[in-house]
């Protein structure tokens, strides 16, 4: 045993616990995992903070409106948290992966791979939050064009959406459908 | 917890048909937009009062925005788009009054993508021509072929997981918002009367069932008029 591998040990260690234990243990990391996708709202409503500052400081006039449309997009840039603070939470109160029946590693390595899908949130929450700040700047230039600025927006915050989309599809199916197990 | 749709009852044909809220939830929209449709449009006047100035207003705009979008020879995507529009915007706004929103199942938002979907290489081919819209795929190199057709696949998946994503996590946020405002009610002596889920789920309802659910459907009508007008074009 001396001359074992790290690895070998630590996984010989993991097997003398109980299956239970061990998927209770990885949710618990996966859930921790899954939070850190705040790091990109937090990033991008920052930027969209920013440049909506700027575009009060030009234009007093259309101050409001730049506030308005950077209020929008912040919120919308929260998305991705919101999606991963839904994973944590059924990983957290509704964890399918407790109580299944099931080789115990790979269910230890979905829980944590859940989690970590989730951090793909980033990317969608800083283009959201860049996204917004151009808004509320350009609408603080040409108020008039406001529910123009606003529409091109949305339509492309939705798409920057899209990979945080997919990894909650992964999440998901690593829970509730997975075809490891 | 369960958060999934509940079975409601059972049709006992073909061994049993299992009927989901969702399904029971759809029922009542599609009744309550009916009646709405009927009672707003049976005493037409040629100067509109009343209800008829609300639905004139509804579908005057959503006629502007789908020209805007589409472009004016594609005006007549309007009647769907409307109905596509108040459909969504009524079922996410359905967890106001504590029914399960038919869109935070995914069998509904994929249905309705899968709808765009069909519509997007319908008319796709139809404008284009069969020859023309299959050569599409070829654009711009040849070998480009297998990713435009999985991109092609990926835009009912993410328009549909989009929509039931933002709606069933609102829903879930939304229970357990309730079910620990009950606790709290219970940790002071109130269980049978839990004060404190009055009026402070107000702001989380506010965000996202009005602002979520309407932004939701807005974008889904949005994306469904850009991808079928740039396939048509």
């Amino acid at each position: 045993m001396e001359n074992a591998n790290f690895i070998t040990v630590f996984l010989d260690w993991l097997m003398t616990f109980e299956t239970s234990a061990l998927v209770a243990a990885a949710t618990a990391i996966g859930v921790g995992l899954a939070m850190i996708a705040g790091i990109g709202p937090g990033i991008g409503q920052g930027i969209a903070a920013g440049k909506g500052a700027e575009a009060v400081s030009y234009n007093r006039k259309s101050g409001k409106q730049a506030t308005m449309v950077m209020l929008l997009g912040a919120a919308v840039a929260e998305t991705s948290g919101i999606l991963s603070l839904v994973v944590a939470l059924i990983m957290l109160f509704a964890n399918p992966l407790i109580g299944m029946e099931g080789t115990a590693i790979v269910m230890v390595a979905s829980a944590i791979g859940a989690g970590l899908s989730m951090i793909a949130g980033i990317g969608a929450g800083i283009g959201q939050g860049i996204a917004a700040g151009k808004g509320a700047e350009m609408v603080g230039k040409r108020p008039k064009h406001q529910s123009a600025i606003i529409r091109t927006m949305f339509l492309g915050q939705a798409v920057a959406q899209t990979t945080g989309i997919y990894a909650m599809i992964i999440a998901l199916l690593l829970l509730f459908a997975n075809p490891l197990l | 917890m369960e958060f999934g749709p509940q079975i409601i009852f059972e049709i006992p044909i073909f061994g049993g048909i299992p009927i989901t809220d969702t399904v029971v939830n759809t029922w009542i929209i599609m009744i309550a937009l009916t009646i709405f449709a009927i009672v707003s449009t049976r005493v037409m006047k040629k100067v509109p009062t009343g209800k008829q100035n609300v639905v004139e207003a509804l579908v005057e705009v959503i006629n502007n925005l789908t020209s805007q979008t589409m472009g004016e020879d594609k005006k007549y995507f309007s009647s769907y788009i409307g109905a596509l529009f108040l459909f969504i915007t009524v079922s996410n706004v359905l967890g106001l009054v504590g029914l399960r929103p038919p869109t935070a199942d995914v069998n509904t938002t994929f249905a309705l993508a899968a709808l765009t979907f069909l519509m997007i290489h319908f008319f796709g081919a139809k404008s284009k021509g069969v020859g023309g819209y299959l050569k599409g795929f070829m654009e711009p190199f040849p070998f480009m072929l297998p990713l435009n057709i999985i991109s092609e696949l990926a835009t009912p998946v993410s328009l549909s997981f989009r929509l039931f994503g933002n709606i069933v996590g609102g829903l879930i946020i939304m229970a357990l918002a309730y079910g620990g405002l009950l606790s709290v009610s219970e940790a002071v002596g109130l269980e049978f009367f839990p004060i404190f889920q009055a009026g402070i789920p107000v702001a989380l309802h506010l965000y996202f069932d009005i602002f979520a659910g309407v932004l939701q459907s807005f974008i889904f009508i949005m994306l469904t008029m850009v991808f079928v007008s740039v396939a048509m074009d």
